[in-house]
């Protein structure tokens, strides 16, 4: 007994003992952990740059590809400004936020920073950007978009040029800012449709069952059960099921979370209402599904596996021009008169975005903690050049030609693409580069920003023409073929899918603003978690529903569980951002006027 | 006289002794004291320093603004969890995943000591030791990986549909991992799968500890295959088998979370979400960190309720409380 108590006295001490190291040493460590976060790194001396080969980790939201770029664009970045890209992103790395979280936390986002505006004024507050004033001295095409990055100057409470913003154009606001194709409407495999004999699509369930039949022609020919018409995939769902928030589009109405609006403002609606557009759209991809049109790997698959699918003609139907287009229509494919084209659905209003002077609502900026800064600002005034435009946004179809003298050259006044790069850009892009521009294929090698920093139907002033090659008089002879001379037959003659459109007056131009909504209140943004959380995996158990009842049931359970969540408090503040977005619409249209 | 004096010198040389042994037990205690200190600065470092974190459950924080600038916003969280019907249902749907899950798991822990009966009872020593080692294997294997085969065979077009398919079996693929239907079951199944192997070895080696002698004499009484089992075999494991009970109780509310993360989806989370995948999914995948570490606290909540309805039967049962 007398041991025990003896052991057990000591026992005592000693926690006590230990208590009082463990504070002691707890507290210094949080008075570090304060002292050192709060050295302010915002100098406003320019530091000077030692020239030497540097890895630059680059954040960036847009990005599909992780750790150290390859490839020509990375060799030529390492040739150009010796600096070598170190790719982190949210996308591969998957988990939403947590990426930008854990590493804003820690204090080190990235060198380069490629993110949503909305973040723009957290992380100037948190000291994680540089001011690039000091820097700029001679950076012509950074000042040459100076609304860009007032923009983003304008989103912190600090002074100082903290990035410059995205998709900056010199086009008119109120002119649409594609080019040939609009971004979101319904394209089908024109084949098909042809061999079916081009049924009237008076609505969507015209659509479909003329979906249904290509489906039905195309399994035979191929001998194939694995074709589906529609294939869909997660992996950009967000407030809600994004696949089936694209029919908006096709009438006309934008999303702002759960606050649907008409492109000009004229109406609101909420996103789960009843007969709402996106309701619609489910329904829409409900009967497909009903229909047995819908792949079934939809719920699982990612967007790789799917566009793999488009590649080997596996879907029939896409809502956009990159991912039907872009994956099927190859020169071979097109030549012999297999492809996608827009569907002549009637009663559309496509939504389009007019271009924005000041840019999108991604920026980019440079790290607090990164080095030879002076660098990294000429890396991103390079961007912005002519040079920067063709190069950087080159892709392996569509958008920019790519690097001059080896995929495009002038051809007297005229840009023409060469052999090489017909290959490059027209045909699939497996081609290999030449030994000068490092290893690897031609569309392996692109850069792996994926960041458009000038809109790429704006005009390169270096060639006189615009930066989008599709546009160019030599390629659009190239891509006058069987294909599209028969979509232009049946379709009035339009020569593209912007021109039908316009012509027949289907085309809604949504003013091109510079918006970026207010952060949420805290409470708001936890109960919109809760809520997206409710109204994603509804909709696709909704789109999957086995008939008309469970869609309902799972329909009204949805609305009830969000509603008591709090989805009210939500939508009453995108309602609020969507309206501000409409009036700074209506203002940018009428000092347009005025400028006039 | 000398009597005196010489109980005087015995006295005081049994003082002396008393002291050097007072001396000596203190050194021991001192060096005992010193075993325990690694264990208790782990303790401290990994069960009360994390508790620091809770403070995060009375601010605002979002990053990258620190601590230190973010908002004190008192309870706001704590309310939040019980701001509606709607919310405290979804509280309570996990809490019974959670409990469910963790009562199936206890409810079949028996399963790895008829399993260790039944391979014990192989006598060809090769296929015992075959069987053994595919069946410890899994346990090796990552919940990532486990889902990359699950996915690989159970897909809807997955080696299980196709081959179904392909027989004619089924006309359409049957919706093995993007349904709801036997949620808790089917995770149930894949636990199983991973840990019955490895849940056996510690049977084993209890078994092959049971004395020989008792099946000799038990034989020798002309006991069958199944009375030897019954009688000898069940007995000798089941004081091990309660500890193991035990320790499996003691867990029950830290069911884990990487099977479950791996394993959902949109169709199955109502069912699938115990309380740390919620806590995650809450903090990390729609970004409130704050309002996610006042949830997790409610698992500290819920532990210290348990611990305290377990004191009360005991304390009813035996007459005794165990803290």
């Amino acid at each position: 007994m007398d041991k025990n108590s003896t052991l057990f006295k000591s026992v005592v001490s000693g926690i006590k003992k230990v208590a009082v190291v463990a504070t002691v040493a707890l507290a210094s460590v949080a008075l570090f952990a304060c002292s050192s976060s709060s050295a302010d790194n915002s100098s406003k001396k320019a530091e000077k740059d030692d020239g030497k080969l540097m890895t630059v980790t680059v954040y960036d939201d847009l990005a599909n590809y992780q750790g150290l770029a390859k490839g020509w664009f990375a060799q030529y970045v390492q040739d150009k400004f010796n600096i070598k890209l170190k790719m982190v992103a949210p996308n591969v790395a998957g988990g939403g936020n947590t990426l930008f979280d854990t590493r804003t936390a820690a204090g080190n986002l990235g060198d380069l920073i490629i993110t949503g505006t909305g973040h723009v004024n957290k992380l100037v507050k948190a000291n994680l950007l540089t001011d690039m004033t000091p820097y700029l001295d001679g950076m012509k095409y950074i000042k040459k978009y100076d609304g860009a990055t007032k923009a983003i100057s304008d989103l912190a409470d600090k002074k100082g040029t903290w990035g410059i913003a995205s998709s900056v154009s010199s086009g008119s606001p109120t002119e649409a800012s594609e080019g040939l194709e609009a971004t979101t409407v319904p394209y089908i495999r024109w084949d098909l449709y042809k061999k079916i004999g081009y049924p009237t699509l008076n609505n969507t369930d015209d659509l479909l069952n003329a979906l249904k039949e290509m489906q039905t022609e195309a399994r035979k020919e191929e001998g194939k059960k694995d074709i589906y018409a529609i294939s869909l995939f997660k992996d950009w769902d967000g407030a809600s099921m994004q696949n089936a928030g694209q029919n908006l589009a096709f009438y006309g109405w934008e999303p702002t979370n759960y606050a649907l609006a008409k492109g000009n403002g004229s109406k609101y609606e909420s996103l789960i209402a009843n007969n709402s557009q996106y309701v619609q759209g489910l329904e829409f991809l409900n009967k497909a599904q009903q229909m047995g049109l819908v792949d079934p790997e939809s719920t699982t698959q990612n967007w790789d596996t799917m566009y793999a699918k488009y590649q080997a003609g596996k879907v029939l139907f896409s809502y956009w021009s990159f991912l039907g287009q872009g994956a099927y229509n190859t020169s071979a494919n097109m030549a012999a008169g297999k492809g996608f084209e827009l569907a002549p659905l009637k009663g559309m209003k496509v939504f389009s975005n007019g271009n924005m002077p000041d840019g999108n609502t991604t920026f980019i900026g440079i790290g607090s903690k990164a080095k030879n800064k002076a660098r990294l600002v000429k890396f991103i005034n390079w961007l912005y050049s002519p040079e920067g435009v063709q190069v950087q946004q080159a892709q392996s179809t569509g958008y920019s030609a790519g690097i001059k003298g080896l995929t495009w050259k002038m051809d007297g006044d005229q840009p023409v693409l060469t052999d090489f790069g017909k290959k490059a850009l027209l045909e699939g892009g497996s081609v290999k580069m030449p030994a000068k521009y490092g290893s690897g294929t031609w569309k392996d090698g692109i850069s792996t920003l994926n960041f458009v920093a000038v809109m790429q139907y704006d005009k390169d002033p270096t060639t006189g023409y615009k930066y989008g090659y599709v546009t160019w008089p030599s390629v659009l002879k190239i891509n006058e073929t069987k294909l599209s001379k028969d979509w232009s037959e049946h379709m009035g003659g339009a020569t593209s899918t912007m021109d039908y459109l316009k012509k027949n007056n289907e085309l809604l131009v949504a003013a091109g603003v510079s918006y970026t909504a207010p952060e949420d209140p805290a409470t708001v943004a936890t109960t919109r978690g809760s809520v997206q959380t409710q109204i994603v995996s509804s909709s696709w158990k909704m789109v999957m529903a086995k008939n008309d009842t469970e869609f309902k049931s799972l329909l009204t359970s949805m609305q009830k569980t969000v509603k008591g969540l709090g989805y009210d408090d939500v939508y009453k503040v995108d309602l609020k951002n969507s309206k501000a977005k409409n009036a700074a619409r209506q203002k940018v249209i009428e000092q347009y006027k005025d400028e006039k | 006289m000398e009597n005196v004096i010489d109980n005087q010198k015995e006295s005081e040389a049994l003082q002396q002794r008393r002291q050097q042994h007072d001396k000596a037990k203190r050194k021991r205690s001192r060096r005992m004291w010193l075993l325990i200190v690694p264990f208790l600065v782990l303790v401290v470092a990994f069960s009360y320093y994390p508790l620091f974190g809770w403070v995060y459950a009375f601010f605002d924080y979002e990053p990258p603004i620190p601590l230190r600038d973010s908002q004190f916003v008192g309870m706001q969280w704590f309310k939040m969890m019980v701001a509606n019907s709607t919310q405290v249902r979804q509280l309570m749907q996990v809490l019974i995943n959670t409990f469910a899950m963790s009562l199936l798991n206890i409810a079949t822990s028996f399963f790895p000591l008829l399993f260790a009966i039944g391979l014990n009872e192989i006598r060809n020593k090769h296929f015992r030791n075959i069987i053994q080692t595919l069946t410890t294997l899994p346990n090796f294997i990552s919940w990532v990986l486990v889902y990359s085969i699950a996915f690989a065979m159970f897909s809807t077009n997955g080696m299980v549909n196709d081959l179904l398919q392909n027989l004619n079996v089924i006309a359409a693929p049957i919706k093995f991992l993007d349904s709801d239907s036997l949620t808790w079951i089917k995770m149930l199944l894949w636990s199983t799968w991973k840990g019955l192997g490895w849940g056996s070895i510690i049977y084993l080696a209890s078994i092959s500890g049971i004395d020989q002698e008792l099946y000799e004499a038990a034989r020798v009484d002309g006991a069958s295959r199944f009375q030897l089992i019954r009688y000898i075999t069940i007995p000798a494991l089941m004081p091990t088998f309660f500890v193991m009970l035990m320790l499996s109780v003691s867990n029950f509310l830290n069911n884990g979370m990487d099977q479950y993360f791996v394993f959902q989806n949109a169709f199955n989370q109502t069912h699938i979400q115990v309380l740390d995948l919620y806590v995650y999914n809450v903090g990390m995948g729609q970004n409130s960190l704050s309002y996610a570490t006042a949830i997790s606290m409610l698992k500290s909540l819920v532990s210290v309720a348990l611990l305290w309805i377990v004191n009360i039967v005991s304390k009813k049962t035996r007459g005794a409380s165990i803290i």
